[in-house]
C-alpha cells in the first residue's frame, strides 16, 4: 500500500514541476489516441450508418465481424500490424514501424469496431420510419445521415468515449508497433509496464496517477458535451 | 457546422504534432548521414541498465546517426536480426548468437563487455547457497533443499545462462513446485524472489538498482560462469536492401572505441559505488572461457 | 361491368385531356414475398385533384402512397408525373409533400422542424424564415417556434407536421390518416384548416382517410381500394351513393354505421 501513496506523491510532484519527461510522455500519449479515435469516428460512424440503414449483401457477416471485432485482442492486432509494417513485410515501404504513426495505425485498428458497432446499434434503435419521414421531406443521404447523428448523439458519444478509452489504456500493441522508444514513441502505458519491469514501482504508480488523471479529464469533457445535447 | 470545423483543426493540429514527434532531431553537427535511422535491437536488461541512455546520445552527437532500440528478449532480438528488420543487435546470449553467426545471418561479431551475474536470496540463506564457490553447486543446494527458485522463463539472455547452469549441476528444475518462472523482466523477477524469501540469478546491474526495496542479499559473485558477456552484431546487409549497414558499422566501431569503452568502464560508479561493467573490446573472449 | 366503369369514369372526367394528369400510374404491382399488396392497373390524378383512397385495414392503401411518393419501389409497373418518368427520385421527392400518421419530429425546436425541408433543399435563410414565420401563423402555432418539438401535445405536432409539409410549396400532397389519433375537436378543427388550406392553395392532394365525412368535406374524387386494387373510383358522393360492387358496398355499410352518412 505503501507503494501506492509513495506513487501519489510523486505523481504530484512530478506534474507539480512538470517534468519534461512525463510531460512529453503524456502529450504523446493523448496525440496517438486521439487522433486514432477521430479516425475512427470519421470512418466508423458513417460506417455504422451504412450497417444499420443499407442493404448489403452478406450484411449479416459483416456485422458479426464488427462485433467480433469489439473484442479483438489488442495484442493480436499489435503483432499483425508488426508484420506488416516490417521491412520484409507489404508495408514496408511507409517505414512507418516504431514511429507514433505506427501507434495510431495499431489503435485505429482496435477502436474502428468499437465506435462501428455501437454507432449502428444507436442508429438501427432509430424508429425506421423516422427515416421514412425525412425522405419524404426531401432529403439526400448524407443530409439523412447528418440528422440521424444528431438524434443518436448521446450513443454516439458513449461510442466515442468508449473507443478512446480503449485505446487509450492500451499497451500490448503499442508496445510491439511503438518500441517504446525515448523521446519518439514512449507513451504513458508503455513506459508504466517499463517502469514495472524495471522494478521502480513508484514511478509506474505516478505514471498511472498521471494516466488516470487524462483519462478522467478527457471523459468529463466528453461527458458534458454528451450531457449538454440534453438539457436544451 | 462550427463544431465540425473546430474538430477537423483539433485533428489537423494533432498530426502535426505527431509528425513533428516522428521526424529525427535536427542534428547538431555538421556532416548528417544518407541514411540517419539505425534500428538497434537488443534486450530489456540492456535498456533497463541505463547504459543505453548515456551512450547513444554520445553516438548521435559523435556521428549524426540515430539509434531506436527495440528492447526486447534476446530471442526476439536474434529473431529480429534474422529477418533483417534490424541494422545491428547487442545481445549477451552467446550459445545463440554463435548460432545465428554460423547460419549465416551476421556479418561481423565483436565482444564489446561483460557484466556478471550474481545468485540472491534471503539473508539467513536456508539452502546453504552461500557456501558453495561455484554457481552450479550452489543451485544444487537450492534444488535440495527445494527452497523457492524464481526464474524469468522468458527465453532471455538471463534466461539462458540460468539454464546452462542448472545443466551443468545436472538438474532439470522445470516444472517443480519450488521453480517459480514469472515470464517477466528482471525487477519484476526479483521483487517476486523478495516477497516469496526465495533465491534467483540476476544481473548485478538491477539489483543494484532495487537494492533498497528487496529483502535479498548477494550470496555468490565472481564465478566465471556468471559472466554476461555482451557481443555487438553487424546484420547481413545482403538481406533486405533497407539494412542500414554504414548506419550498423559505425555503432559497432562506436562501441569498442577506447572512448567509448572508459565510458562503459565507469558507469555506474556515481549511483552505486561500483562500475556495473567491464569494457573487453580487444580483450580475450570471457565467454569462450566460459563456455568450457 | 367494364362499360359501367367506363361511364362512371368519363362522368367524372369532364376536363379537357389536354395536359398531362400530374400522376399517372400504369400497371404498378408492389409484392411483399408471394403476397400482392398492391395491384393498380390505372391511375390518375389531375392537378388539383384531391384524391381520398379509403379502404379496409390491409388493403394496401399506405403502400399504394408510399409508391406514389417514390418512397418505395414498386415490384412493376410505372409513375409518371406531368407526363414525365421520374430518373431523379430525389429531385422529385423534394417537389411532394408526406404528412403521416405519427407526426415524427425531430428533437428540435418547432421552428427548426418546419425548417428542415427547406434547409434540405438549401434555400437562402432569409426565405426560410420568411416562409417558417407564415405556415407558423397559418396553422395557429406561432406561439409554439421555439419549443422543443418532442414536448408538444398531439395534436400540436401534428400542426407542425403540416406546416412542415406546406412550407415546402410542394406541387403533391400526401397524407396517410393524419387525424385518425386525435381526439373529436382537434381533428375536426384541423379538418376544417386543411380544407381551408386545399382551398387556397390548390395544391394536388392524395389523402388515406377512415372518416368518410372527411371525405365528403375535402375530396373532390375518391378511390375504394379493396386487396389491393381500386375497385371503384369517382366523385365522392357519387361513389358512397351508388357502389358498383357487392366488396366495395359492404365496405360502405360497414362505415356508414359509424359514420352517419346521410343519402344524397
Amino acid at each position: 500500500m505503501d507503494v501506492v501513496l509513495d506513487g501519489i506523491v510523486q505523481a504530484f510532484w512530478l506534474l507539480a514541476r512538470a517534468d519534461s519527461e512525463v510531460v512529453r510522455v503524456t502529450l504523446l500519449s493523448l496525440a496517438v489516441s486521439a487522433t486514432a479515435t477521430l479516425l475512427s469516428v470519421a470512418i466508423g460512424v458513417p460506417l455504422g450508418a451504412f450497417l444499420a440503414m443499407g442493404r448489403l449483401r452478406g450484411r449479416q457477416g459483416v456485422i458479426s465481424l464488427v462485433n467480433t471485432g469489439m473484442a479483438f485482442p489488442p495484442v493480436i492486432v499489435g503483432l499483425v500490424v508488426t508484420v506488416l509494417l516490417w521491412r520484409s513485410g507489404p508495408l514496408g515501404f511507409f517505414h512507418m514501424l516504431y514511429t507514433p504513426w505506427a501507434m495510431v495505425l495499431a489503435q485505429f485498428i482496435l477502436s474502428l469496431p468499437i465506435i462501428t458497432g455501437i454507432s449502428m446499434a444507436a442508429i438501427q434503435q432509430v424508429d425506421p420510419k423516422l427515416r421514412l419521414q425525412l425522405a419524404a421531406l426531401g432529403a439526400s443521404r448524407l443530409q439523412t445521415f447528418w440528422v440521424l447523428v444528431r438524434e443518436t448523439r448521446l450513443p454516439l458519444m458513449a461510442a466515442v468515449m468508449a473507443g478512446f478509452g480503449a485505446v487509450i489504456s492500451e499497451v500490448g500493441a503499442s508496445m510491439m508497433v511503438g518500441g517504446n522508444i525515448l523521446g519518439e514513441t514512449r507513451v504513458l502505458t508503455t513506459a508504466i509496464v517499463m517502469e514495472t519491469g524495471k522494478g521502480n514501482f513508484a514511478v509506474a504508480m505516478a505514471l498511472s496517477v498521471v494516466l488516470m488523471a487524462m483519462v478522467y479529464v478527457v471523459n468529463a469533457y466528453l461527458t458534458f458535451v454528451q450531457q449538454r445535447g440534453r438539457l436544451r | 457546422m462550427r463544431k465540425v470545423t473546430l474538430a477537423v483543426s483539433l485533428f489537423l493540429g494533432l498530426i502535426t504534432a505527431l509528425s513533428a514527434c516522428a521526424a529525427p532531431s535536427p542534428s547538431t553537427q555538421t556532416r548528417a548521414p544518407a541514411i540517419p535511422e539505425v534500428i538497434l535491437a537488443t534486450t530489456t536488461s540492456t535498456q533497463d541498465s541505463g547504459l543505453l541512455d548515456v551512450l547513444l546520445p554520445l553516438f548521435t552527437q559523435e556521428t549524426g546517426y540515430k539509434v531506436k532500440p527495440i528492447a526486447v528478449g534476446s530471442g526476439q532480438a536474434l529473431a529480429l536480426g534474422e529477418r533483417g528488420e534490424a541494422d545491428v543487435l547487442l545481445a549477451h546470449a552467446p550459445d545463440a548468437e554463435a548460432r545465428f553467426m554460423s547460419a549465416g545471418h551476421g556479418t561481423e561479431r565483436r565482444l564489446v563487455m561483460h557484466n556478471d551475474f550474481v545468485l540472491v536470496g534471503p539473508q539467513d540463506d536456508p539452502a546453504g547457497a552461500k557456501g558453495p564457490s561455484n554457481a552450479p553447486s550452489a543451485l544444487a543446494r537450492v534444488a535440495q533443499t527445494q527452497s523457492v527458485f524464481t526464474s524469468r522463463g522468458d527465453n532471455s539472455g538471463t534466461h539462458e545462462l540460468e539454464k546452462k547452469l542448472w545443466k551443468q549441476a545436472g538438474i532439470a528444475p522445470s516444472g517443480k513446485p519450488w521453480y517459480q518462472e514469472t515470464g517477466q523482466g528482471m525487477g519484476a523477477t526479483l521483487n517476486i524472489a523478495s516477497e516469496k524469501k526465495g533465491y534467483t540469478l540476476t544481473d548485478r546491474a538491477t539489483y543494484l538498482a532495487n537494492r533498497q526495496i528487496l529483502d535479498l542479499s548477494i550470496l555468490l559473485e565472481g564465478d566465471p560462469s556468471l559472466y554476461n558477456v555482451y557481443h555487438v552484431i553487424l546484420v547481413d546487409a545482403r538481406k533486405s536492401s533497407r539494412i542500414n549497414a554504414e548506419g550498423a558499422r559505425a555503432f559497432a566501431d562506436f562501441l569498442v572505441s577506447q572512448k567509448t569503452q572508459s565510458v562503459i568502464g565507469s558507469f555506474g560508479k556515481e549511483r552505486f559505488g561500483q562500475a556495473l561493467f567491464v569494457p573487453d573490446a580487444g580483450k580475450a573472449d570471457p565467454s569462450s572461457v566460459a563456455l568450457k | 361491368m367494364t362499360l359501367l366503369r367506363a361511364f362512371a369514369q368519363r362522368a367524372v372526367d369532364s376536363a379537357p385531356q389536354e395536359t398531362p394528369p400530374a400522376v399517372a400510374v400504369r400497371g404498378l404491382v408492389f409484392q411483399r414475398g408471394k403476397q400482392t399488396v398492391v395491384k393498380v392497373d390505372t391511375l390518375d390524378i389531375r392537378r388539383n385533384d384531391v384524391l381520398a383512397i379509403v379502404g379496409p385495414n390491409g388493403a394496401g392503401k399506405t403502400t399504394l402512397l408510399l409508391c406514389l411518393a417514390l418512397l418505395l419501389v414498386p415490384t412493376a409497373g410505372t409513375i409518371a408525373f406531368d407526363g414525365v418518368r421520374a430518373k431523379d427520385m430525389l429531385r422529385q421527392r423534394r417537389r411532394m409533400a408526406v404528412v403521416f400518421q405519427d407526426p415524427l419530429l425531430i428533437d428540435m425546436s418547432v421552428q427548426e422542424n418546419i425548417a428542415l425541408g427547406l434547409r434540405f433543399r438549401g434555400l437562402d435563410r432569409q426565405t426560410i424564415t420568411q416562409r417558417t414565420g407564415y405556415w407558423l401563423e397559418r396553422f395557429g402555432i406561432a406561439q409554439l417556434a421555439h419549443r422543443r418539438a418532442r414536448e408538444l401535445s398531439r395534436g400540436e405536432a401534428q400542426r407542425v407536421s403540416l406546416a412542415r409539409a406546406f412550407v415546402t410549396q410542394p406541387e403533391i400532397l400526401f397524407l396517410d390518416e393524419p387525424f385518425t389519433n386525435l381526439d373529436g375537436p382537434t381533428h375536426r378543427a384541423l379538418i376544417d384548416s386543411l380544407a381551408a388550406v386545399l382551398a387556397e392553395t390548390g395544391v394536388t392532394t392524395v389523402i388515406i382517410s377512415h372518416d368518410l365525412k372527411d371525405v365528403l368535406h375535402l375530396a373532390s374524387k375518391v378511390a375504394v381500394m379493396i386487396s389491393g386494387a381500386i375497385r371503384q373510383l369517382g366523385r365522392p358522393r357519387d361513389v358512397f351513393a351508388y357502389p358498383l360492387r357487392d366488396d366495395v358496398q359492404a365496405f360502405l355499410v360497414a362505415h356508414r354505421t359509424g359514420g352517419g352518412l346521410a343519402a344524397p
